[in-house]
């Protein structure tokens, strides 16, 4: 029994290696496996996956109208004060005072692109972008004001 | 003086200076490797010699056995690395005394022995495969009995090392 | 054709046409020596980007591509940057040891360099103990790695020379016993004759079974005393930094690095010396005008081809499996690798004896 335990756990272990390596062998064999982004290259065909995290952006439509209502939801959901958000109030038509946003400031060299912005926000005005050539050589250039000049809420979003 | 002599006696030298390196040096680590330099000129005294068979396996034994085990022990010893102290002068007198005493026996033996002229005639030939045979001949000069001795005594030797590694029986019950 | 046979003729010709016999030999010697340091300079060039080469292509990357063409000078430039670097010596360590060390192994690494048959009478020493000497050389280069291992004065340097110590020295065995079974079928241990006796036929071929088990075992026991992956206990980065070369830096890490893949070419050049031939073509017993086709190709391509071929081998295992813990290296050696080689011995042996090999 002993003489057959033996000699079943080396074939047991000849086998695993050898489907270990038929696996390596194949990658070695198959070029076009390969993953590498020869990135400064193919900087103009460069694809990133859609859940890449490189900054936070807020989206507008055409009309420039964005859907962030300035509930401040995402700047107290932020572990590192990145977000500063001002407020103002606006005259509706019909005479009402109505809160919204002034200025989405956004720091990016504060940032640890953690998402807890986004999946706080209420209206889905905040989403992460791929961009991730961050760059510059001035850091006053992180700051960034995300809501585009001009720009308003979208009609209907509370 | 050819080159063949110059060759032989800067071996002979790296292996006293090394030797007497060894037994002066006051850290143990240095004094092993001075050991192993030593043995190593001894090897290339055969290799000069023309022996490789001996040359190889005083290398195999000594220096990739013997050395590699005292410097382990080194290794696995407690404050192994601190510099030992200066021995007392009763023991160095003592040991060089000693040493001379050795020295001066050997070198009269040498003397009084006279096969070296008689043997230089018949050539030397240290073909491994008559040495392999040599050693298992029951001839006049076989060596069997010996070899066989030093078998039993590596086997002894063996079955010590597993007796003290095994652990006993009530304590794999555990 | 020209073979490196008669470029070494003509050059002991011409040399003993012009100076006397001693002289020549100076000269011989001399030239030997410089042709041995080229040699360790390209092949550590070659076999480290070799290396990356094959780990990046395993590991679905592209590897060293921006030094030159195709990266071909990316070890060069590595080469430089390692000259260029500062070798540190630190404060507290046996000095004289410390710096002694990487020249200790690369000298050990130097001397195994002799009795190799490069190509058909292409050898520097064709010593009648060839494998024993081989073998009892490679027996020191253990001395280099606890040297540097102890003179580090870090406790990883010293970890990493004792794990490296206990695998080099158990794993000899195995790599032993693998060498004993050829020349058990050669009845030498010659270099020179263990290659004619492959005239009609390389042992892996010849010897059946038994021959084939004793090959895998070396493969697997060379590559533990190389301390390759995935027997590099000794250097795991992650539980040890660097393990024995965790002090060095620039040039005597540069001499570690290379030792590591000249030993690599050596034992590749055993292994297929051994079990493939060495630089014998490839002959199939009685078949005279295949034997003639492939006598064409020079018989230091064969030898190259084979090496490399090994080596490519060794590469794969290293970027194929895990790294194994100390108790499992030293299991597999003496509970399996061990014994099956004592076991293929004795079968090797009883084949021998018969003559049941072709
Ligand atoms: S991603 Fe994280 S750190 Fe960055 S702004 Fe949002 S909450 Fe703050
Ligand atoms: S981005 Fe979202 S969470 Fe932040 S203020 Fe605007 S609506 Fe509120």
């Amino acid at each position: 029994m002993f003489l057959k335990d033996y000699i079943s756990d080396v074939y047991n272990g000849v086998t695993s290696l050898l489907k270990g390596m038929r696996k390596t062998g194949y990658y070695f064999t198959h070029s076009k496996e390969i993953i590498t982004e020869q990135y400064p290259d193919n900087r103009a065909t460069l694809k990133l996956a859609d859940r890449f995290k490189g900054e936070v952006v807020m989206p507008h439509d055409e009309q420039n109208e964005h859907t962030c209502t300035g509930c401040t939801a995402c700047e107290l959901a932020c572990p590192n004060g990145t977000i500063k958000i001002i407020t103002k109030f606006e005259m509706t038509p019909e005479g009402k005072k109505k809160k919204a946003i002034d200025s989405f400031i956004y720091r990016l060299e504060m940032c640890t692109l953690c998402n807890l912005c986004v999946a706080a926000c209420p209206s889905d005005a905040i989403k992460m972008a791929p961009n991730f050539e961050h760059s510059v050589f001035d850091r006053s250039k992180l700051t960034k004001i995300l809501n585009k000049p001009g720009s308003k809420i979208k009609e209907g979003v509370e | 003086m050819n080159i063949s002599s110059i060759i032989f006696y800067a071996i002979s030298a790296l292996i006293l200076g090394a030797g007497i390196l060894a037994v002066t040096s006051v850290k143990i680590f240095r004094a092993a490797i001075w050991l192993l330099f030593s043995l190593v000129g001894i090897a290339a005294l055969y290799f000069w010699m023309q022996v490789e068979f001996i040359a190889a396996i005083q290398i195999v034994v000594y220096v990739g056995g013997i050395v590699v085990l005292i410097i382990f022990s080194i290794f696995l010893t407690q404050n192994s690395g601190k510099e030992m102290a200066k021995p007392a002068k009763g023991k160095v007198i003592f040991s060089a005394l000693a040493a001379l005493f050795g020295t001066a026996f050997v070198h009269n033996l040498i003397v009084h022995y006279e096969g070296f002229a008689t043997n230089s005639a018949k050539p030397f030939n240290p073909n491994v495969a008559e040495i392999g045979t040599q050693m298992l001949s029951t001839t006049s000069h076989g060596f069997i009995l010996p070899f066989e001795v030093v078998s039993m005594l590596l086997l002894a030797a063996m079955v010590g090392c597993i007796v003290i590694a095994m652990r006993p029986n009530n304590e794999i019950k555990n | 054709m020209l073979s490196l046979e008669s470029i070494t003729k003509t050059t002991q010709d011409w040399l003993l046409a012009k100076f006397s016999p001693q002289i020549a030999l100076t000269i011989e010697c001399v030239i030997v020596i410089l042709l041995a340091i080229t040699l360790f300079a390209v092949l550590g060039l070659v076999l480290v980007l070799l290396e990356r080469k094959v780990a990046a292509r395993i590991q679905i990357r592209l590897g060293p591509n921006r030094v030159g063409p195709g990266g071909i000078f990316q070890t060069a430039a590595d080469t430089l940057k390692l000259i260029m670097k500062e070798g540190l010596t630190p404060d507290t360590a046996d000095k004289f040891l410390f710096n002694l060390a990487p020249f200790v192994v690369m000298m050990v690494a130097m001397l195994l360099l002799a009795p190799i048959a490069f190509a058909k009478n292409f050898q520097i020493w064709d010593i009648n103990i060839g494998v024993l000497y081989i073998s009892s050389i490679s027996s020191l280069s253990v001395i280099g790695i606890l040297m540097a291992g102890w003179a580090s004065n870090n406790k990883y340097s010293l970890l990493g020379a004792m794990r490296s110590g206990a695998q080099i020295v158990s794993y000899e065995l195995s790599a032993g016993f693998a060498v004993l079974t050829i020349v058990v079928l050669t009845g030498s241990l010659q270099i020179s004759e263990i290659v004619a006796s492959q005239e009609n036929g390389w042992w892996l071929f010849k010897g059946h079974i038994p021959v084939v088990i004793a090959f895998v075992l070396y493969i697997i026991a060379v590559t533990a005393e190389t301390n390759r992956a995935p027997f590099d206990l000794a250097e795991a980065e992650s539980e040890l930094t660097a393990g024995f070369h965790t002090e060095y830096s620039g040039m005597k890490f540069a001499l570690f690095f290379l030792a590591e893949y000249i030993n690599i070419f050596i034992v590749c050049t055993i292994g297929a010396t051994l079990f493939l031939g060495g630089w014998m073509p490839l002959h199939i017993g009685h078949w005279e005008g295949f034997n003639h086709i492939m006598d064409f190709i020079p018989s230091s391509v064969w030898f190259m081809g084979k090496t490399f071929f090994l080596i490519f081998l060794i590469m794969w295992f290293r970027w194929t499996f895990p790294r194994l813990r100390v108790d499992q290296l030293l299991n597999l050696e003496w509970k399996y690798l061990l014994p099956i080689s004592l076991f293929n011995l004795l079968l090797v042996t009883v084949i021998a004896i018969m003559g049941w090999h072709f």
